[in-house]
C-alpha cells in the first residue's frame, strides 16, 4: 500500500473554483455541504468511537473521573504479560520481517535475479499479505501443530516423538511464525518501491569518485535506504501489534496478547472494569499512533531523497 | 549493480530461503486436505465443503455485505475525493488523516468503541446491533484506506479540475460532467478498489465474529474448531480465490503506476 | 603521444546486436571531444566503455598508454558527470565534492580548502551546506562537475550533462563547462544529441550513427563539409534534392526544368545518374540582377520571422528551399506569391554521399 504520503501538488487548486457566473462569496459558504456525507460518516463511525474511547478510559465504574483504570493495567499482571507478549511478537516479527524482507526486496529489485521473479513476488506478496487470518492460522496448524508436516517430519528423521518431548508452538515463538507470513510481504511490497528508487547512477558516481562498494553502501546506499527501511520495520510493528484474527484462530484466547483480551472484553466484561477494557483500548490506539505517524515520518524523509 | 558470484547466489539463497517458507504451510495444507479418506489421497475434504449448506449460506453473507460495502464505499468515497479535488482542497489534510485512522484503530479496537457507543441504540423495536448496519459501517471503515487513495489516485491522475473546465466550456452540467467525464476515466481506479474491498470482506473475521454474524470467515474459524479436514480445503479455497483477485487487480491496474495495493488483515 | 586511444573498439549486448561497431579513435590531451548522434547510436555505450561500467566485447581502450580496457571504473581515474546529476541526496553539497578526496584519505584540511576552490569555480561559492534538493537543476549540475574535478581526473567524461534542463541554462551552462575545461587543459569526452551544443564548445565532433563513426572532424568541418547524407541532415538544417547528373566532370545537374552547377564533382557518379545534393540556407540568397554562380527562378510560398533570422521558403520548379537571411527591418522582404530568382555560388552545393 502507498502509505507514502507525498506532498500533494495543490498549487493549482488555489486558484478557487472553475469559471462561475455567481459572486465568489456567495458559493464558497456552501461546498462543505458537499462533504456532509463524509464527515458524518468520520464522526460517527471513526472519530466518536475513538473520543469514546479516550474518555471512557477515565471513567471509574460509578462514573467519576479517574485515571485508576491506567494504573491498573500496571498492577494486574495478566495484563502486564498481555502487553509483554504483544510487544514481544510484534518487536520479533518486524525484526525477522524487517531484515528478511529487506533482503528478499532487495534481491528482487536489485537486477541480480532476473525480471520475472520480480514480478512474481510481487504479486504473491500481494496474495500472501492478505492471506492472514484463520485460513493462515490452519494453514500453520497443518504444518507445524502437533499433526503437522513439519512435526511429522522431524520426528521421523529425527526417530523420536517430538509431540510428546515439549514440541510446543502454541506460543508466541509459533504465532511469530506465522505472523511472518504477512509481515514479511508487507515489507517487500512497502520496501520495493523506494529500493527502486535507489538510482544506479549513485553507484556509479561513486565508483568513478574512486569508492569501493563498501564505500558506496556505506556512505550513499545505507543511509538513504535506511529511512525507509526504519519506517517499514516500524509500520511492521504496528501491524503484528494489531493483529486478531490470526492469533485467535491459530491459539484460541489461551494466548494472553492485547487484542485478544479486548476482544474477549467485547464479548463479556472479562476483566470486571470496562473503564480498563477502555484503557487498553487507549494503550492500542498510542501505540499504533506512534507507529503509523513514525512510518509517515521515515518515508517522507526516504521520498525526497530517493525522488 | 556489480554482480559478483558471492552476492548473487547470496541473493538467489535468500530469494529461495523465503519461496520455501512460504510454500510450505501451502503444500502442508494441501497435503492435509487430500488426506480425509484413510488411506488414499482424494478429494473428499473438497466434496464436503461443498455438499454443506452452511458454506454456501455463510459465503452467500459473506458476498452480500461484500457487495453492499462496495456500492456505499464508491458512492461516499468517490462522491468525497471528487467533491474535495474539485472545491476543497484545502482539506486535504484532514480528509487524508481520517482515511488513515483504520490503520491507527486496529478492527478490535474499533468494534470495541463502536459497540460501546451504539449497543444501547434502538428506536422503537428497532435494535441496532440486531440489524447488520455496525457490521457494513465496520467494513466501509476498514476499505476507506483502499478505496479512497484509490480513487484519490486516480482523480489526481486525470487532473479532476481541467476536465471539469473543459467540460463546462463545451456546455455540459454538473452531472453530465461527473458520469459521462469523470467516472469513465476513474474505471481503472474505482476496480481496483472494488476488488481490494472485496478481497477484505470476504475473508473477514474479526469484525463478523464479535458482532455475531455469519461470514465465509467466521465458517472458516468453526470449520477450524469442528472438522479435521475441511478447513484445510477452506483455507486452500481461500488462498487461491485471494489469488485470482490480486490477479485480477493486477490485471485491470496494468497501465497505471503504483497501483498494486494490499489488505493488511 | 594521444591522450586517449579507442582502437577498434564494439559492443555487443546479445549475439547479433552491436550498440557500438569497430570505433576507433585518438583524442589529444586538453581536447574537449563530442560523441554527437541521435538516440541509440551508440554514443553513451561508448562513453561508458571509457568510464568502466560496460566492458568492450573486443578492441582495446588506452589512457596516458596504459591499458584500461578491463580496469574497474573506481581505478581508471576518469570524473563522471551524468545526466541526471547523481548527485548523493544525503549529504550537502560540499559532502558531495569532498566524496571522493575523503575516500583517497585526504586530510580534512586539504579537503576542505579543494571544496572551496571547486565551489568557486562552479561560481556556487555560498551553497556548501545545502542539500540537492534545495537546488535547481542547473545548480545541481554545477556541483557535480565541481564533484567530478574535485579529485583531479585525467579524463572528464559527461554524459548529455544538460539534456535535463531548461533552454536557457542549457546555453550558459554550456559556455561554463566549456570555459572550466579550457582552463584546467582537462581532456574531456562530451556526448550529446543536441548538433548546437556539440557545435559551439567542441574541437572536435564525432558524429555517430548506428553504433558506427561517420565522420569525425571540427565543428567547421563537420557542418560546412558533412560527408554523408545522415550528417548534413542531422547536423544544421539543410536544403536536400534529387538532381540528375548531366555532366559529371563539369559538374552540370539538372533540377526538372533548370540547371545547377557545382564545382563539387567527385562525387557525382556517372552521367545519367540520380544525386543527392544539399545547399545551406544561409548561402542561398533573394538576388538581385548580375549575381554570379547559380541563378534559378523560384515562387516564394512562406516567410517566417525567427528574430534574428528570416526564413523564407520557396519553391524552385518542385522542390522546396529553405532561404536564411539575417533580419534588416529596413529592406523589403518578397511577397507571397511573388516571382523571384535565388542565387547561390556553386562551392555551396554539395553533393552527399549515401553510405
Amino acid at each position: 500500500m502507498s502509505l507514502l504520503a507525498k506532498k500533494v501538488d495543490t498549487s493549482r487548486a488555489k486558484t478557487g473554483d472553475a469559471p462561475e457566473a455567481r459572486p465568489f462569496s456567495n458559493r464558497r459558504n456552501w461546498d462543505w455541504l458537499g462533504m456532509l456525507p463524509f464527515i458524518l460518516y468520520g464522526l460517527l463511525l471513526l472519530i466518536l468511537p475513538s473520543v469514546s474511547i479516550v474518555i471512557r478510559s477515565f471513567e471509574s465504574p460509578e462514573g467519576g473521573f479517574t485515571i485508576n483504570n491506567i494504573i491498573e493495567i500496571f498492577r494486574r499482571t495478566d495484563l502486564l504479560n498481555a502487553y509483554k507478549n504483544s510487544l514481544i511478537i510484534s518487536l520479533l516479527t518486524a525484526l525477522v520481517g524487517g531484515i528478511w524482507g529487506f533482503l528478499i526486496a532487495y534481491a528482487v529489485t536489485s537486477g541480480a535475479l532476473p525480471g520475472r521473479i520480480r514480478n512474481f513476488v510481487l504479486t504473491f506478496s500481494g496474495v500472501a499479505s492478505n492471506f492472514a487470518g484463520v485460513p493462515l492460522a490452519f494453514a500453520f496448524i497443518a504444518t507445524i501443530g502437533n499433526t503437522g508436516l513439519i512435526t511429522r517430519g522431524v520426528s521421523y528423521l529425527s526417530g523420536v516423538n517430538v509431540v510428546q518431548h515439549g514440541w510446543k508452538v502454541y506460543n508466541i515463538w509459533g504465532l511469530s511464525l506465522v505472523y511472518l507470513y504477512f509481515q514479511l510481504p508487507l515489507m517487500i511490497l512497502v520496501l520495493s518501491p523506494a529500493l527502486d528508487g535507489l538510482k544506479r547512477e549513485w553507484r556509479e558516481a561513486s565508483d568513478t569518485l574512486g569508492g569501493t562498494g563498501w564505500h558506496y553502501w556505506r556512505n550513499v546506499g545505507i543511509p538513504i535506504l535506511l529511512p525507509a527501511v526504519l519506517g517499514s520495520t516500524i509500520l511492521l510493528f504496528g501491524n503484528a501489534f494489531g493483529a486478531y484474527a490470526t492469533a485467535f484462530a491459530f491459539a484460541g484466547s489461551s494466548l494472553n496478547l492485547i487484542t485478544i483480551v479486548i476482544g474477549a472484553q467485547i464479548q463479556g466484561d472479562v476483566l470486571f472494569n470496562p473503564g480498563l477494557g477502555n484503557a487498553l483500548a487507549l494503550g492500542m490506539i498510542l501505540i499504533m499512533s506512534l507507529s503509523l505517524y513514525g512510518y509517515m515520518y521515515l518515508m517522507r524523509t526516504a521520498a525526497r531523497w530517493t525522488r | 549493480m556489480k554482480k559478483n558470484k558471492a552476492s548473487v547466489f547470496f541473493m538467489w539463497f535468500v530469494f529461495i530461503s523465503g519461496m520455501i517458507y512460504f510454500f510450505l504451510p501451502l503444500y502442508a495444507t494441501f497435503d492435509f486436505s487430500l488426506r480425509m479418506l484413510k488411506d488414499r489421497l482424494s478429494l473428499e475434504a473438497y466434496k464436503e465443503v461443498f455438499k454443506d449448506p452452511n458454506f454456501y449460506t455463510n459465503f452467500g453473507y459473506s458476498m452480500v455485505w461484500s457487495v453492499v460495502t462496495i456500492l456505499i464505499c464508491m458512492l461516499l468515497f468517490t462522491w468525497t475525493a471528487y467533491w474535495m479535488h474539485l472545491k476543497m482542497p484545502h482539506w486535504r489534510p484532514y480528509i487524508e488523516f481520517v482515511s488513515l485512522l483504520p490503520f491507527v484503530v486496529p478492527a478490535v479496537v474499533l468494534i470495541f468503541g463502536l459497540i460501546r457507543m451504539y449497543s444501547r441504540v434502538s428506536v422503537g423495536s428497532f435494535n441496532l446491533l440486531g440489524t447488520p448496519i455496525l457490521l457494513i459501517a465496520t467494513y466501509v471503515v476498514m476499505a476507506m484506506p483502499y478505496m479512497f487513495r484509490s480513487v484519490d489516485a486516480g482523480l489526481r491522475a486525470i487532473d479532476v479540475r481541467t476536465l471539469t473546465e473543459a467540460g463546462q466550456c463545451l456546455g455540459a452540467s454538473r452531472s453530465q460532467i461527473l458520469f459521462q467525464i469523470i467516472f469513465p476515466n476513474l474505471r481503472v481506479s474505482l476496480l481496483n478498489g472494488l476488488f481490494l474491498t472485496f478481497a477484505i470482506v470476504i475473508g473477514e473475521y474479526t469484525v463478523a465474529s464479535l458482532l455475531g454474524w455469519p461470514s465465509f470467515g467466521v465458517y472458516i474459524r468453526y470449520a477450524v474448531a469442528m472438522k479435521a479436514y475441511e478447513p484445510a480445503a477452506l483455507s486452500l479455497i481461500s488462498f487461491l480465490m485471494t489469488w485470482v483477485i490480486m490477479m485480477i487487480v493486477q490485471y485491470v491496474g496494468r497501465g497505471s503506476p503504483g497501483q498494486t495495493q494490499i489488505a493488511t488483515h | 603521444m594521444a591522450f586517449i586511444q579507442i582502437r577498434n573498439v564494439s559492443k555487443a549486448f546479445s549475439p547479433n546486436t552491436f550498440a557500438v561497431r569497430d570505433f576507433s579513435m585518438e583524442i589529444g590531451r586538453g581536447e574537449l571531444v563530442s560523441f554527437l548522434g541521435p538516440s541509440g547510436c551508440g554514443k553513451t555505450t561508448t562513453l561508458r566503455m571509457v568510464a568502466g561500467f560496460e566492458i568492450p566485447t573486443s578492441g582495446t581502450i588506452f589512457i596516458k598508454d596504459t591499458d584500461i580496457t578491463h580496469k574497474p571504473p573506481n581505478q581508471r581515474n576518469v570524473g563522471m558527470v551524468f545526466q541526471a546529476y547523481a548527485l548523493f541526496p544525503n549529504m550537502t553539497v560540499a559532502g558531495n565534492i569532498g566524496y571522493g578526496l575523503r575516500i583517497a584519505k585526504r586530510p580534512p584540511a586539504e579537503i576542505e580548502q579543494r571544496v572551496k576552490e571547486m565551489l568557486a569555480l562552479v561560481h556556487m561559492a555560498n551553497f556548501g551546506d545545502r542539500y540537492p534538493h534545495q537546488l535547481s537543476g542547473g545548480q545541481q549540475q554545477r556541483v557535480a562537475l565541481a564533484r567530478a574535478l574535485a579529485v583531479k581526473p585525467e579524463v572528464l567524461l559527461l554524459d548529455e550533462p544538460l539534456s535535463a534542463l531548461d533552454a536557457k541554462i542549457r546555453v550558459s551552462l554550456r559556455g561554463e563547462i566549456r570555459t572550466i575545461q579550457k582552463e584546467l587543459g582537462i581532456t574531456t569526452i562530451y556526448v550529446t544529441h543536441d548538433q548546437e551544443e556539440a557545435l559551439s564548445i567542441s574541437d572536435r565532433i564525432v558524429v555517430m550513427n548506428g553504433g558506427r563513426i561517420e565522420q569525425i572532424g571540427s565543428p567547421f568541418d563537420i557542418y560546412n563539409f558533412p560527408q554523408t547524407e545522415f550528417i548534413a541532415q542531422f547536423v544544421g538544417t539543410l536544403n536536400a534534392v534529387k538532381v540528375e547528373v548531366k555532366d559529371a566532370a563539369a559538374g552540370i545537374l539538372r533540377l526538372e526544368n533548370q540547371t545547377i552547377k557545382t564545382t563539387q564533382t567527385s562525387d557525382l557518379g556517372k552521367n545519367g545518374d540520380q544525386v543527392m545534393i544539399a545547399i545551406r540556407p544561409e548561402r542561398l540568397s533573394i538576388s538581385a540582377d548580375g549575381a554570379a554562380g547559380n541563378v534559378l527562378e523560384a515562387t516564394v510560398e512562406n516567410i517566417t520571422f525567427l528574430g534574428a533570422i528570416v526564413r523564407i521558403q520557396v519553391k524552385i520548379d518542385q522542390a522546396t528551399f529553405h532561404i536564411d537571411t539575417f533580419n534588416d527591418p529596413f529592406i523589403a522582404l518578397p511577397q507571397i506569391k511573388q516571382k523571384v530568382h535565388v542565387a547561390f555560388p556553386e562551392e555551396a552545393v554539395m553533393a552527399l554521399k549515401n553510405k
